[in-house]
């Protein structure tokens, strides 16, 4: 029961009270850039979802089980080579962001094949904005925070599971997209206004975003809450 | 094949005229989220020279030996190690800083400008030109972090890197160093630049 | 101007020279020389930042057992002061907790403990440091190393002024967080508009002691040598 509560704060936080794009800016170019229609903005939310939780799957399973300090792979591999005490400190986080970095785009790839060969008219609608996923913050973002919960725990035990990450993945991911579908479903009603010249465009997307952040804000403090209301559940 | 820009020309640009956070509006997460004190916005901006001078000087001396199709690779492979690498010094010799910027640091790797400018300058040009063309949007992003950093600390905490400039009486405006601050300052500021450029541009024609 | 070998195209030699992987040859290659580059920055720099995480804490603690004052006049006569990092386990309900700590040893006599601890803040995390006499009965010294809470508001628990407050408190019963009243012993005065963030460092200093009061025994702590 512990485990379900868990999860479900760690969702919530990561979709409304640490939204990815209007608390910790991850995801701003896509955010500003693709924002302009309701449709193409879901498109773009859901594909990043994907995305995000694909790559946040290869992120904890490569670093459990081959970067992380002691990690059973390496350790294994090492064995060959060195004595066993030496092989149970191999330590190989410095090759994190590399790997990290490879393992989006080869989501992203894969991504594209299967939208290429299942959803060709999606595929066309998204043009160039699918391979640009890769250099997408959030995802890399994603990925880190998972890392950062399994390499810089003080205690083994608090190191997340694969189920606290895709749950990070996933509704990071849905946060996104409620950030993105807002803002365009605004940035259509802009649309019919008399926008001052010097705010057209990127700029008068920036206030809205302030005064969403400022919406979001109303968030904060709220996983407390849930976690003392949980905490006192039977 | 038409002129490339000199070296001059390429650092030049890179501070105003192509300045890569107002004008090509690239690299727009750190802009936001290290801009709440000076000493973090500078600290960025020079991690991110670092990293796009070491780039690009890397690409410009394999530029003839990069295939079409690998060279996206090439590129995400060199950055991502000089920001590793960039990482582990600032957490070895300014350890506060590295966790006051935190993630900030290794999503340099996805910040378009440095993949940007490695595309179209250092993989067409020689050195000299892609160091002047590193250095130009070093300076510019680093001035445009700056400028909104400025404005975020003062308003916000009424100092600046611990110099008070703001009398005591002043209230913080503390929204200015949380996320809206971030994203009313920069956009706020962008309407000014475009304002100036499209003055400029009347007064000329 | 590609490099080519004056060798036919065609062929078996042909058939690998236009594979992937001759065509990948400039990844391998640069792929090897920045892995030793990295290897080199690992090994050369691991060590000096494992040390600056550790002094972070270490720094702190002389004052966090004795106070800021003798502190320093322990620091000027270069005192030998033994400070030694450890884990502490603790089980209770079917669940294990580790805590990090530091046995502080002036003199050949146990001064007294820090132990690190962590939870949920108003806006981030909040991670402190507890000063505990030799006994466990007093509360000598509170540090904030972490937080993110609002700046103004939240911000002002890592301020001395609101730290104090802790030091010289019993550990005997939790500590309450009140505004304005502060009569009883154990009641702790809210930072003015941020009452959240004051009652949670309140609550992880109840929490913490509650589970390590009385189990500071060697059967459950295990200590390793400080690697300087």
């Amino acid at each position: 029961m512990d485990y379900i509560f868990d999860i479900f704060l760690i969702s919530i936080s990561a979709a409304l009270i640490n939204n990815f794009v209007l608390y910790y800016f991850v995801g701003i170019c896509p955010f500003i850039g693709v924002s302009r229609r309701v449709d193409m903005a879901l498109g773009m939310g859901g594909a990043v979802t994907f995305v995000m939780t694909i790559a946040v799957f290869i992120s904890w399973t490569v670093t459990t089980l081959v970067l992380m300090p002691g990690a059973p792979v390496s350790r294994w591999v090492a064995g060959y080579f060195m004595s066993a005490e030496s092989a149970a400190g191999i330590d190989l986080t410095i090759l994190t962001y590399i790997v990290y970095i490879f393992s989006i785009a080869s989501s992203v790839q894969f991504v594209e094949m299967y939208v290429r060969k299942f959803y060709p008219p999606l595929y066309k609608s998204f043009g160039v904005f699918l391979p640009l996923i890769t250099t997408n913050c959030a995802i890399l973002f994603a990925c880190l925070t998972v890392m950062s919960n399994i390499v810089g725990v003080e205690n083994p035990t608090d190191a997340w599971d694969l189920g606290r990450s895709l749950a990070l993945g996933i509704f990071g991911g849905a946060g996104f997209t409620i950030a993105i579908v807002i803002m365009a479903g605004i940035r259509e009603e802009l649309d019919l206004c008399d926008i001052p010249a010097p705010f057209k465009g990127a700029a008068i997307t920036l206030i809205v975003g302030g005064i969403l952040a400022m919406a979001f804000m109303g968030f904060n403090g709220v996983d407390i809450g849930i976690k003392a209301l949980l905490a006192g559940a039977p | 094949m038409t002129d490339l820009p000199t070296p001059f020309e390429r650092f030049i640009q890179g501070i105003l005229p192509e300045n890569p956070v107002y004008r090509q509006l690239l690299g727009l997460c750190p802009t936001l989220a290290v801009t709440n004190g000076l000493k973090p916005a500078l600290t960025m901006a020079a991690a991110v020279g670092v990293v796009l001078l070491s780039a690009n000087i890397i690409i410009s001396l394999i530029r003839h030996l990069l295939k079409p199709h690998l060279r996206i690779v090439v590129f995400t492979l060199t950055i991502a190690t000089f920001v590793t690498i960039v990482d582990r010094l600032l957490a070895a010799y300014m350890y506060q800083m590295s966790k006051t910027l935190g993630p900030y640091i290794p999503l340099i790797i996805v910040n378009c400008i440095i993949i940007c400018r490695c595309e179209v300058c250092a993989s067409r040009q020689n050195i000299l030109a892609a160091s002047a063309d590193a250095v130009g949007q070093a300076i510019g992003f680093g001035l445009a972090l700056t400028g909104i950093a400025v404005i975020r600390e003062v308003l916000g905490t009424g100092m600046i890197a611990g110099f008070q400039i703001m009398p005591a009486a002043w209230p913080s405006w503390v929204i200015m160093v949380l996320p809206p601050g971030a994203f009313l300052t920069f956009g706020l500021l962008l309407a000014l630049v475009n304002w100036i450029d499209a003055t400029r541009s009347n007064k000329k024609g | 101007m590609k490099p080519t070998l004056k060798i036919g195209s065609t062929g078996a030699f042909g058939r690998f020279r236009n594979s992937n992987f001759a065509q990948a040859w400039l990844i391998l290659v640069l792929a090897l020389i920045f892995g030793s580059a990295l290897a080199a920055v690992q090994v050369n720099l691991s060590g000096v930042i494992a040390a600056n995480k550790l002094n972070e804490t270490l720094e702190r603690i002389p004052e966090l057992i004795w106070g800021t004052a003798k502190a320093a006049k322990l620091a000027s006569e270069n005192a030998s002061v033994d400070i030694t990092p450890g884990t502490v386990m603790i089980k209770k309900d079917h669940k294990t907790a580790y805590y990090s700590l530091f046995r502080v040893i002036h003199e050949s006599k146990l001064a007294g403990w820090v132990i690190k601890a962590g939870g949920q803040g108003y806006a981030d995390k909040i991670e402190i440091l507890i000063g505990l006499d030799p006994g466990e009965n007093i509360i000598t010294g509170l540090f904030v190393l972490e937080q993110k809470e609002t700046p103004g508001l939240g911000n002002k628990i890592i301020f001395p002024v609101w730290r104090n407050q802790f030091i010289r408190k019993k550990t005997n019963t939790p500590l309450v967080v009140a505004k304005g009243n502060i009569q009883a012993p154990n009641a702790i005065d809210a930072v003015t508009g941020a009452t959240i963030s004051s009652r949670s460092v309140t609550g992880i200093v109840n929490r913490t002691i509650g589970d390590v009061k009385g189990r500071l025994t060697p059967e459950t702590i295990r200590f390793y040598e400080r690697q300087l």
